[in-house]
């Protein structure tokens, strides 16, 4: 073989595998393709629940035209609001510092922000669906939305800097807040923040040091979801998702959400089976605790089915009988009920996890005054009232439920604050342990992850 | 004719004349741009991509220029990641491996046995399933594929192959595999047409003249003759398998996790190590590559 | 076009009675008979091979003469086993073996494009069918080297055919076929590749070849010089049909079709017409340019001479020899083949007359098809 032909193979090889390199790396095209298509399937009803969960009936109009959802009652862009008051405690030392704005001045014309699918509807999915036309109306803000398809992807969007603001959850927040991407927020400029129910706020997952970073959005809980032919009595206990017996007909046909933060609901099981792991919170798992919990994880895999990241996928496991049994969201089971699926769902007596959304600003916003419209668009009411609706949620402001369809808030239970007593909200696990221990070391999100990825390998 | 150019003015004609007199300018000109292109987009990322394997990342997933080998060695060592590679690896051969099988009689039939003006015809069917959308053939196996979900089914009987043969693979490895041949299928189809119309027909002629019955003429001059063209065509099915992430998450329920799935998930959770992982793709095409290319695959395709 | 039953009947007897002689050693080596190829169907039928008959005997070095899709080749693919008549019947010494495959016929080939096996050595391409056939070893290797060494070849051994010249390739195909031993080696157009020196080289080494194995060569090519030169008896194809069978003097010299006179040594046809006038016979004849003797109007011509007055169209200059074509009164042609010595005062439109014996002149059957565009040599 002479030298040169020796050289031209070596650089086909290289060029080949660079191309493969391309295949398997650009993994975002055909993933954002699969969440666009589904992210439509939300249909315009709320789904029919059965009698037997608290679910949203079906004659719920949303997005009907008798939602008013002018945000007409925000003070915008006048320079008369006074100053932020300064009693506010800005970053403690281990956050990069960066202060809150104190002033609202006139929106810059344009708006950024990551969004869950659903979150920032203008008509385009529904034309009745839209309270962005009616902000950029009012502000002047022209917003353009990035769908964030998951909590990594959304950290990792507004780690560049170039987005006003996120929607960000439990999971992700933290990282936000101790990475310095986002800013405190200067809730005095957010006359619709004195509504939100007082149990959102300044929680962990959205503030700092008693200093509030976002404006609560609205929360829900990951619920057990079970075929109801195979499961005649109804079932009330996470052991169907890691026991053999509690399973039943359900064993090998379970479908688990797949991520990271799933740990979490395995830990909330261990809380009550194992009480001498000595586990108080979910997200606040010592070595030894964590190493328990993948355990019972891997134990997991046998009785699994689905992993399923892409809803439409459980959704259609549901339908099918192919799933038995899951973890599940509010919005899936009235999917697959409205399809016909034998299915029902309950918050089961160990407590689950969940989720509290929050509205954060960049710390690098380029338009602040638009963001600060928009978060207090975003929980007025009016818009809180349709979002909640429209994604199958518990609203956070306490003056959606007049707004909503009648039943809607109890159904969610928006204002029940006993139900959200036993409701671990998704928090991103860091190595200083969130219930308070200081004698151990919690095993961080990014261990979580790699240990996630491991047990799915 | 240089009379004429020299004496004509006009920025054309002096360009003309300056690449004419300055061949390696002219050469520059044509091809540097694209081999820049080249050398920035896929030598750079590549680089890109094995640097950023060797980054660390802080407690908030963030990427930091810290060095650190841990990406690397948790991805080469960790039994689970390996046992995900060998999977992956096994799948890909045994889709290049049922390729193979299916499209050799398919190239025989359509470039030695069918007439020639069905030729073109066969050759369109063969390509016209490429022209469907991936994940629209992604799902519609996965409901050919349907089990029957037993007693509390939803619709009793299952999917096609349940339905019709009473038996099918079920949701794993063996219907990933069945997917992606059938996907990838095409790719070994035409290089091994190829490498037929291109054997000449004199070839077949004397391995019978001299003796030698159809099989053992298949056997001793057709197939190695043809394992360059093979060999190109396994460059496809081989590589594209081993990358794929869409079907084995689409026909398993996520529960059969493939290379492609690890360094998908991980790109956002975890991009060092997801960087990291995907040294594995990158040493085991390499390595493959360079065996195809002892198989003379390049002077092939 | 349908043949009648009696044909196929006669195909049949004519095979039983070559099988009941097939022990005699006069039996020939190949008998065709009524052999006929089509291609397509319907209105796009094309008769390749219009019911040949033939026989070559054992030993003979055989030409199949004609120009391309005369059916030469088409023929000695019937015989080789690679076509299937549409009718009629191949016999190899006696047996009938139309309807036998490649494999299973005791004939060889060497194919215009030698058909080299490109992925195997030159030694284990001439091995190839002695393994086949299930040859051990040491066997194998020691016949293939003594047949590389009879083609000139050895210590080529372990070349690639990719890294050989095209005279040596030649070479390979014949080292691949000869050492199988078979009854009957078969050449399609095996110098046509070759430059014009190394054609004429080969040209004398198959011959030696053929002298020294002592079997029967058939022989396809379209050179009439090469199947001139080569072969012991010639068969000269035209549109699917043997025009004529002979010994290459009987070819050359006396034709018996126009065609033949044509495609053969490029003889003058003189039409039916021409030949009442000069020569009182109303039938064609054929006349050897160099028979033909340019003279000038006032030379005596003998008795047994006839000439005619023409005007030179042009002068070929050949070196020893010039060929010079001259316009009759009527419009037609004739080409004389004159020493170069006397030329000197030829040129372009000069009234000439050309002279030929009487004898000369041979009667042809008018071809059906005449060669288009004879050249003077290929």
């Amino acid at each position: 073989m002479s030298k040169s032909n020796r050289h031209a193979r070596i650089a086909g090889a290289i060029g080949a595998s660079l191309a493969l390199l391309l295949v398997a790396c650009s993994s975002d095209s055909k993933g954002a393709a699969t969440s666009t298509t589904a992210a439509p399937a939300a249909s315009s009803d709320i789904p029919v629940a059965s009698s037997d969960i608290p679910v949203g009936s079906s004659d719920i109009p949303v997005g009907s035209s008798d939602i008013p959802l002018s945000s007409s009652d925000i003070p915008v862009g006048s320079s008369d609001i006074p100053v932020g008051s300064s009693d506010i405690p800005l970053g403690s030392s281990d956050i990069p510092a960066t202060d809150a704005l104190t002033t609202l001045g006139k929106g810059e014309g344009e708006l950024n922000i990551i969004a869950w699918a659903g979150y920032a509807e203008d008509g385009s999915d529904d034309p009745s669906v839209d309270w962005v036309t009616p902000f950029e109306k009012d502000t002047g803000c022209k917003v353009n939305v990035k769908i964030g398809n998951t909590s990594d992807e959304m950290v990792q969007l507004m780690q560049t800097g170039e987005y006003d603001g996120v929607s960000a959850s439990g999971d992700a927040t933290t990282r936000l807040i101790d990475g310095g991407e986002v800013s405190p927020v200067n809730t005095d400029l957010i006359p619709n923040y004195a509504d939100v129910f007082s149990q959102l706020k300044l929680q962990p997952w959205n503030s700092k040091d008693g200093v509030p970073y976002g404006v609560p959005h609205g929360r829900g809980a990951n619920l057990l979801v079970y075929n109801t032919e195979a499961f005649p009595t109804a079932p009330d206990s996470l052991a169907v998702m890691f026991d053999k017996t509690a399973a039943g007909d359900a064993a090998g046909k379970l479908s688990v959400y797949d991520s990271p933060i799933y740990i979490a609901d395995a830990a909330i099981y261990l809380m009550s089976t194992q009480p001498d792991l000595k586990i108080t919170n979910p997200y606040a798992l010592d070595q030894k605790q964590f190493d328990a919990a993948i355990a019972l994880l891997k134990e997991q895999k046998a009785l699994t089915t689905q992993y399923w990241s892409l809803y439409t996928d459980q959704q259609t496991a549901l339908d099918s009988g192919t799933v038995l049994a899951g973890t599940t969201w509010q919005v899936i089971v009235g999917l697959a009920q409205t399809d016909g699926a034998k299915i029902a769902a309950v918050k089961t007596k160990e407590g689950a996890t969940g989720w509290s959304d929050t509205w954060m600003i960049s710390s690098k916003a380029k338009h602040p005054n638009c963001m600060y419209m928009w978060m207090n668009h975003i929980i007025s009411p009016e818009a809180n009232a349709a979002v909640a609706q429209w994604f199958g949620e518990a609203p956070s402001n306490s003056k959606s439920c007049a707004l909503a369809a009648a039943g809607f808030c109890d159904d969610y239970h928006a204002a029940d604050d006993k139900y959200w007593n036993d409701v671990w909200y998704w928090t991103t696990a860091t190595a200083k342990c969130l219930d308070g221990r200081t004698d151990v070391k919690c095993v961080p999100y990014s261990e979580w992850v790699n240990a996630w990825t491991e047990l799915r390998a | 004719m240089d009379v004429v150019t020299v004496g004509g003015g006009g920025a054309p004609a002096r360009v003309s004349r300056f690449f004419r007199r300055h061949r390696k300018a002219s050469l520059f000109a044509t091809l540097g741009g694209p081999v820049a292109w080249m050398l920035l987009v896929y030598i750079g990322s590549l680089v890109v991509l094995v640097a950023a394997a060797f980054f660390k990342i802080d407690s908030n997933s963030k990427v930091t220029t810290d060095f650190t080998t841990a990406n690397v060695k948790a991805a080469f060592t960790t039994g689970s990641f390996v046992d995900a590679i060998v999977r992956s690896v096994l799948i890909a051969l045994a889709v290049t491996a049922v390729c193979f099988a299916i499209a050799l009689p398919m190239a025989f039939y359509i470039a030695k046995v069918a007439k020639p003006r069905w030729r073109r015809s066969l050759i369109v069917a063969v390509l016209l399933p490429l022209w469907a959308g991936y994940l629209v053939k992604g799902y519609a196996w996965k409901s050919i594929f349907t089990p029957d979900a037993g007693k509390f089914a939803a619709h009793k009987g299952g999917g096609f192959l349940e339905a019709t043969l009473g038996w099918t693979p079920g949701f794993g490895k063996l219907a990933i595999v069945i997917t992606l041949a059938y996907l990838w299928l095409p790719y070994m189809v035409l290089p091994i047409y190829a490498g037929l119309e291109r054997l000449p027909p004199s070839y077949l002629d004397a391995a019978g003249d001299l003796g030698a019955r159809p099989f053992r003429t298949f056997r001793s001059v057709i197939m190695p003759i043809l394992v360059p063209s093979i060999a190109a065509g396994s460059i496809f099915t081989f590589s594209l398998s081993l990358g794929d992430y869409i079907t084995p998450r689409i026909i398993s329920g996520g529960k059969e996790q493939m290379i492609g799935n690890l360094i998908d998930q991980l790109q956002q959770q975890n991009q060092a190590l997801s960087a990291a992982l995907t040294l594995w793709p990158i040493a085991i095409i390499i390595v493959y590559l360079l065996g195809m290319s002892r198989l003379h695959a390049f002077e092939s395709v | 076009m349908e043949r009648p039953r009696a044909v196929s009947e006669s195909v049949a007897s004519t095979i039983e009675s070559a099988r009941a002689s097939a022990s005699d050693r006069s039996t020939p080596a190949i008998q065709l008979v009524r052999l006929r190829k089509t291609f397509g169907a319907g209105d796009g039928t094309v008769v390749a091979v219009d019911d040949v008959d033939l026989e070559i005997d054992q030993g003979e070095f055989f030409s199949l003469l004609g120009p391309s899709g005369s059916g030469k080749t088409t023929v000695l693919r019937m015989i080789a086993g690679f076509e299937l008549p549409t009718g009629g019947a191949v016999l190899l010494d006696g047996v009938d073996v139309t309807q036998r495959a490649p494999f299973d016929r005791d004939v060889n080939t060497v194919f215009q494009d030698y058909a080299l096996f490109p992925h195997m050595t030159v030694q284990r391409n001439v091995e190839y069918g002695l393994k086949v056939k299930g040859v051990g070893k040491a066997e194998r290797r020691k016949r293939a080297g003594e047949m590389l060494d009879a083609v000139r070849l050895s210590g080529f051994g372990n070349r690639r055919p990719t890294e050989m010249s095209g005279g040596q390739r030649q070479r390979v195909a014949l080292a691949r076929a000869l050492v199988n031993q078979p009854r009957v080696l078969l050449l399609d157009e095996p110098l046509g590749a070759l430059d014009l020196k190394l054609r004429e080289e080969m040209q004398g080494e198959l011959k030696a070849i053929q002298h020294d194995v002592g079997i029967t060569f058939v022989f396809v090519t379209h050179d009439q010089g090469e199947a001139l030169s080569m072969s012991s008896r010639v068969a000269v194809f035209n549109n699917g049909r043997i025009e004529q069978v002979g010994s290459p003097r009987d070819i050359y010299e006396r034709p018996t079709t126009s065609f033949v006179a044509s495609f053969v040594g490029t003889s003058n046809v003189l039409s039916a017409a021409l030949s009442e006038r000069l020569l009182g016979v109303a039938a064609p004849h054929t006349l050897r340019p160099e028979r033909i003797r340019v003279v000038d109007a006032t030379h005596v011509l003998d008795d047994h001479d006839v000439a005619i007055d023409g005007v030179v169209d042009d002068v070929h200059y050949l070196g020893a020899e010039s060929r010079v074509r001259a316009r009759l009164d009527d419009g037609s042609v004739l080409i004389a083949a004159v020493p170069s010595d006397g030329l000197a005062a030829l040129i372009a439109g000069q009234p000439v007359r050309l002279a030929w014996p009487r004898r000369a002149a041979s009667a042809v059957i008018e071809s059906v098809v005449q060669p288009e565009q004879q050249g003077e040599n290929q």
